[in-house]
C-alpha cells in the first residue's frame, strides 16, 4: 500500500535513460513539463503520448513500476477531470439533471487536463525519479545551478538536502506503514467515522512520526559529522558527471522530439 | 605516545532549565594502538558520550581528551582524529547517507577530498572487504539490517581509520547478522591492526575483548581484562549489568560445590569448560535440593485448550512470493508459545494475521475463545477482536503520542466509553501490570527513559485487557537490567492467565520462559512441539539455520572434557542440573 508511491524510488537498470547524464534529464524535464502544459491539441497530445511510450520502452521500464507510480495521483486526477467536467459549460450539452450539466467543452477540458496530470508524471518518472538516483540528481541541480553561488545561494547544501529526503523517502513511508498498524491493533481507525474523526485520528499518526524523524535526524547528523563532512567545499565525486558526445546527442533528439509536439500544436492541420 | 588519552573528562549536556545534565564526571582512560576493548554500562551511563569525545563530535567540558596526541580541543587537529577515528551506530537506517551501497560508501573519502581514480579504488576495496561487492548500485533502503552495518563498516573502513568505535551496532540484528559483524570486525583488528571499541549490552561480545571498563553515572567503576570483571558477578549485577551465560553457570556451580573460582578459570570458553567439569568433580552432592533454585514453571498446555487455530495460512505481498506459506499453527490457553527464526522468515507476516491487520489470502485464522473466523468477520467485530487479541510491536515505544502518560494508555479503551472511574481504575491495571509507579501518570510520556516509554506502549495494549498477547522482540536494545525487568513483566502476565506469544530471533531469550516453540524459516514452520521436544532436537533446529543459543555451544564445548553431559539445556539452571546428573546424583 503505503510502500507503493514511486517519488524518489529508482528502478536500477541499465538503459539509455539510466546511462544520461543527469542535467541533460534535468533539463529535459523541464522542457517537457512546459510542453505537456502548453499543448492542448489532441494530435500533439496524441504524438506526446507516443514519445513518452517510446521512452518507457526505451528505458526497459517494466509496465508494473510505471502503472504503481500513477497510482497515487489517479484519484487526484479524476478529481480534476470531474471538476472541470461540472463547472465548464461550453459547447453541446451532453447530460443535464438537476444543476448538473456536463457539456462537450468540459468533458474534453477534463480529459485534457486528466491525461496531462498522468503524462507529466510518467514523464517525470521516466526521465527523473525512476532512472536517477537521488544522488545524481542532486548532483546534477547542484551543478546546474552552480552560478546562483555567486549571489550567496547555498546552492550545494540544498542539493544535500534534496538527497538526503529522497533517501529516506523509504524508511520514513515504511515507519508510517508500521505507526499505523501498531495504532490500529490498539483501536485507532482510519477508515471510518467522520471527516473531522479521521483526520484527528492520523494525529497517532504524525506525532510519533515527527518525534522518530527528528531523532533520525539528528543521529544522522551525528553520523555525517563522524564522517567528516563540512559542507561541498573541497568535496570530490566518486562519480563525477561528464558530458559525452552521446549525451549531446540524446539531449539533442529529445529536444527535437519535444520541439515536434509543440509544431504540432501550433500549425494548423 | 598512547593512541587515546582521557584525562579527567567530564561532560554536561545543556538543558533548558540551566540544570545541566552531567553525562561524564571525570573519566579518565588509556588505549593504546590495536586494542579491542569493550565499555559496559546501563542506560544512561555515559558510554555514547564518551564515545563522542572520543570522536570529537563534542569537546569534555572539562578536562581533556588526547587522540594520537592531539588535544581534542586544539581546532587544527580537528579533521585528523576524525578521519582516524571512525565510528559505526546503533541504528543502521540513521547512518546512511548515500541512496546506493557505492555512493554511500564514498561518502567520507568524497569528503576528505580525495580524488578518482583513487577514490573508485578504495570504494571497490571496502565493498569488497565487507563482501558487499554484489551490491554496488543497489538501494542501501533494500538491504536487511545485518547489511546495512556491513556497509556502516566499509563507509568507515573507506576513511583508512586507524579507530573504529561500534557504538552498540550489534544490538538491532538478528543472531547471525550479530556473530557476521562481530566477526567481521575481530578480522579487522587482526589483518589492519585498527583499534576496536565496542559499546554494547552483550557481555558475550565484552568477554572477547583485551579490556572492559564498566561505566555507571558517568564514571568509570571499573577496569581490567574481562576475566577479573566477571569474577566478580555480585558487583556487575550491582551495576545493572551480567555476564555471558557460561560465565553466571561457572559461577553457579562453583557457589553449590563450595569452590573458588579464579581469574584464571574465566580466561577462554575452553578454560571455563575445564573448570566447572573439575569443580563437578571433586565435589560431593550430598543435600542437592537444598540449593538448586526451582526452575522455571514451563509445561505444556493440552491441545484441548485452544485458543486460537492458525491452519493452512498463505500470504503473498505482491502476488509472487509468499511471506508465509501453509502455516499451521495452535495457540493454547495460558502458554507462552515463543516464535523462531531469522529476519524475513515471516514471523510479522504471521502475527499482522493475528488481529487482522491483514486478513488470510489463503488458509485461515480463527479464534475459538469468541468463535470467530478471521477471514470472514465483519468489521465490527473485528474491532472487538483487536481487544482481545493484543499485538506489541517491536521498538513500541515509538507510537506514544498523547500529552500525558495517562491519556496514551487510555487511548486503546477510550471508545468503549466506560464511567471515568472504571477507565482509571483500567489505567492504573495496565500501569502496575508493567511494574510503573502511578506517579507518571500525569507527566508526559516523551520524557521518561527508553525502558519506561516500552513499559508505557505496553501498557497501552495491556490496558483492553487481551486474552492473547503478542509481543514481537519486546526486550531488544534494552540493556541487561531494562531486559531482566521485560522478562519478570511477561512471566507475572503469565500468572494472570494471558496466553503469549512471544517473537524473537533469540533462542537465548525465550528457552528459559517458553512452554512451546514454534521454529519458522522461509516463510515455513519447520518444528513445533513444547519445549523441552525442540531441545531435545536441537541439533535438528539448528540444521534448519537456527542459531542456538550461547549456553548450548557451550555446553557443547564441555563434551569434549566429559562425553556423558547433554549439552541441550534451556537455562543455566537446567546446565547445572544437568551436570550434578552426570554425577548419577538422583534428582527428583
Amino acid at each position: 500500500m503505503l510502500k507503493d508511491i514511486s517519488l524518489g524510488r529508482y528502478y536500477s537498470g541499465n538503459s539509455i535513460f539510466h546511462e544520461l547524464d543527469p542535467r541533460i534529464k534535468v533539463v529535459m524535464f523541464f522542457t517537457y513539463m512546459v510542453t505537456i502544459f502548453t499543448v492542448n491539441k489532441w494530435q500533439a497530445m496524441v504524438l506526446f503520448s507516443v514519445i513518452t511510450i517510446a521512452q518507457i520502452v526505451i528505458a526497459k521500464l517494466p509496465l508494473k513500476v510505471i502503472i504503481s507510480s500513477i497510482m497515487p495521483v489517479v484519484p487526484i486526477a479524476l478529481f480534476i477531470a470531474l471538476l472541470n467536467m461540472l463547472t465548464i459549460r461550453e459547447g453541446r450539452t451532453l447530460f443535464e439533471w438537476n444543476i448538473i450539466v456536463i457539456t462537450l467543452g468540459g468533458t474534453r477540458k477534463a480529459i485534457l487536463m486528466a491525461s496531462r496530470l498522468i503524462l507529466l508524471i510518467i514523464s517525470t518518472s521516466v526521465l527523473l525519479t525512476l532512472t536517477t538516483t537521488p544522488l545524481k540528481l542532486s548532483d546534477a541541480l547542484e551543478k546546474l545551478f552552480a552560478p546562483l553561488k555567486v549571489i550567496k545561494m547555498p546552492v550545494h547544501e540544498m542539493a544535500m538536502m534534496m538527497s538526503i529526503a529522497l533517501r529516506f523517502i523509504p524508511t520514513l513511508v515504511e515507519e508510517t506503514d508500521r505507526i499505523m498498524k501498531a495504532q490500529v491493533s490498539r483501536g485507532a481507525d482510519y477508515d471510518t467515522g467522520t471527516i473531522i474523526a479521521r483526520t484527528k485520528g492520523y494525529i497517532t499518526v504524525i506525532i510519533p512520526l515527527f518525534i522518530s524523524a527528528f531523532k533520525r535526524a539528528e543521529e544522522l547528523a551525528t553520523a555525517m559529522d563522524a564522517r567528516c563532512y563540512r559542507g561541498g567545499e573541497g568535496r570530490t565525486k566518486l562519480n563525477p558527471l561528464h558530458l559525452t558526445s552521446k549525451d549531446w546527442i540524446i539531449g539533442a533528439i529529445l529536444l527535437v522530439l519535444a520541439a515536434l509536439v509543440l509544431v504540432l500544436q501550433v500549425i494548423n492541420v | 605516545m598512547k593512541q587515546i588519552e582521557v584525562k579527567e573528562a567530564s561532560f554536561a549536556y545543556m538543558q533548558d532549565d540551566d540544570a545541566n545534565r552531567i553525562a561524564l564526571n571525570g573519566v579518565s582512560l588509556e588505549i593504546e594502538q590495536g586494542d579491542y576493548i569493550a565499555i559496559l554500562g546501563p542506560n544512561g551511563s555515559g558510554k555514547s558520550t564518551l564515545a563522542k569525545l572520543l570522536n570529537n563530535i563534542e569537546l569534555p567540558t572539562k578536562g581533556d581528551v588526547f587522540v594520537f596526541g592531539i588535544n581534542t580541543k586544539n581546532e587544527d587537529g580537528f579533521w585528523d582524529i576524525r578521519s582516524k577515528c571512525a565510528c559505526v551506530f546503533q541504528n543502521p537506517d540513521n547512518q546512511i547517507v548515500g541512496t546506493t551501497v557505492e555512493e554511500d560508501i564514498a561518502f567520507g573519502p568524497e569528503n576528505l577530498g580525495i580524488p578518482n581514480p583513487e577514490l573508485r579504488q578504495i570504494v571497490d576495496a571496502s565493498m569488497k572487504y565487507v563482501g558487499l561487492e554484489k551490491y554496488a548500485t543497489k538501494q542501501t533502503a533494500n538491504l536487511s539490517g545485518g547489511q546495512k552495518q556491513k556497509l556502516a563498516i566499509a563507509g568507515a573502513l573507506a576513511m583508512n581509520p586507524s579507530i573504529i568505535i561500534m557504538d552498540e551496532s550489534t544490538s538491532m540484528l538478528d543472531p547471525n547478522s550479530r556473530d557476521e559483524v562481530l566477526t567481521l570486525v575481530e578480522k579487522l583488528r587482526h589483518e589492519k591492526q585498527i583499534t576496536v571499541i565496542t559499546i554494547t549490552h552483550d557481555m558475550y561480545e565484552a568477554s572477547r575483548c583485551d579490556r572492559v571498563y564498566v561505566m555507571y553515572h558517568g564514571e568509570i567503576k571499573k577496569v581490567g581484562k574481562p576475566s577479573s570483571i566477571f569474577l566478580e558477578r555480585d558487583k556487575m549485577l550491582e551495576l545493572g549489568l551480567d555476564c555471558p551465560s557460561h560465565i553466571n553457570l561457572a559461577h553457579r556451580i562453583a557457589k553449590i560445590t563450595h569452590s573458588k573460582l579464579t581469574q584464571e578459570d574465566l580466561v577462554s570458553e575452553e578454560t571455563c569448560a575445564k573448570r566447572i567439569i573439575e569443580m563437578v568433580k571433586n565435589a560431593e552432592f550430598d543435600d542437592v535440593k537444598s540449593y538448586l533454585k526451582p526452575d522455571k514453571n514451563i509445561q505444556e498446555v493440552e491441545p484441548s485448550k485452544t485458543i486460537m487455530q492458525i491452519e493452512n495460512l498463505s500470504y503473498s505481498y505482491d502476488g509472487d512470493f509468499k511471506a508465509i506459506e501453509d502455516v499451521s499453527l495452535d495457540v493454547r490457553e495460558g502458554e507462552i508459545l515463543a516464535i523462531i527464526g531469522q529476519s524475513g522468515c515471516g514471523k510479522t507476516t504471521l502475527i499482522t494475521h493475528l488481529n487482522a491487520l491483514i486478513r488470510p489470502q489463503e488458509g485461515s485464522v480463527t479464534l475459538i475463545c469468541s468463535n470467530m473466523n478471521l477471514s470472514t468477520a465483519e468489521k465490527k467485530h473485528i474491532k472487538l477482536l483487536r481487544q482481545e487479541v493484543g499485538l506489541v510491536f517491536q521498538y513500541p515505544e515509538y507510537q506514544l503520542f498523547e500529552e500525558t502518560v495517562y491519556k496514551d494508555v487510555a487511548f486503546g479503551i477510550k471508545k468503549m466509553k466506560l464511567e471515568p472511574e472504571e477507565e482509571r481504575r483500567r489505567v492504573l491495571e495496565a500501569i502496575k501490570l508493567v511494574g510503573l509507579k502511578e506517579d507518571i501518570l500525569e507527566g508526559s510520556p516523551f520524557e521518561l527513559s527508553g525502558g519506561q516509554k516500552r513499559r508505557v506502549a505496553l501498557a497501552g495494549v495491556l490496558v483492553m485487557r487481551p486474552k492473547v498477547l503478542v509481543l514481537d522482540e519486546p526486550a531488544s536494545g534494552l540493556d541487561p537490567r531494562g531486559r531482566q525487568g521485560m522478562l519478570r513483566i511477561i512471566e507475572s502476565l503469565k500468572a494472570t492467565g494471558v496466553t503469549i506469544i512471544l517473537v524473537s530471533h533469540y533462542m537465548d531469550e525465550v528457552a528459559e520462559y517458553a512452554d512451546r516453540i514454534c521454529c519458522m524459516k522461509d516463510g515455513k514452520v519447520i518444528m513445533l512441539g513444547s519445549s523441552t521436544e525442540i531441545f531435545e532436537d536441537i541439533d535438528k533446529v539448528e540444521q534448519m539455520g537456527i542459531k542456538v543459543s550461547r549456553l548450548n555451544m557451550f555446553m557443547r564445548l564441555m563434551l569434549k572434557y566429559n562425553s556423558s553431559i547433554n549439552p541441550n539445556v534451556r537455562s543455566v539452571e537446567d546446565a547445572v542440573r544437568q551436570l550434578i546428573n552426570t554425577k548419577g546424583v538422583e534428582l527428583c
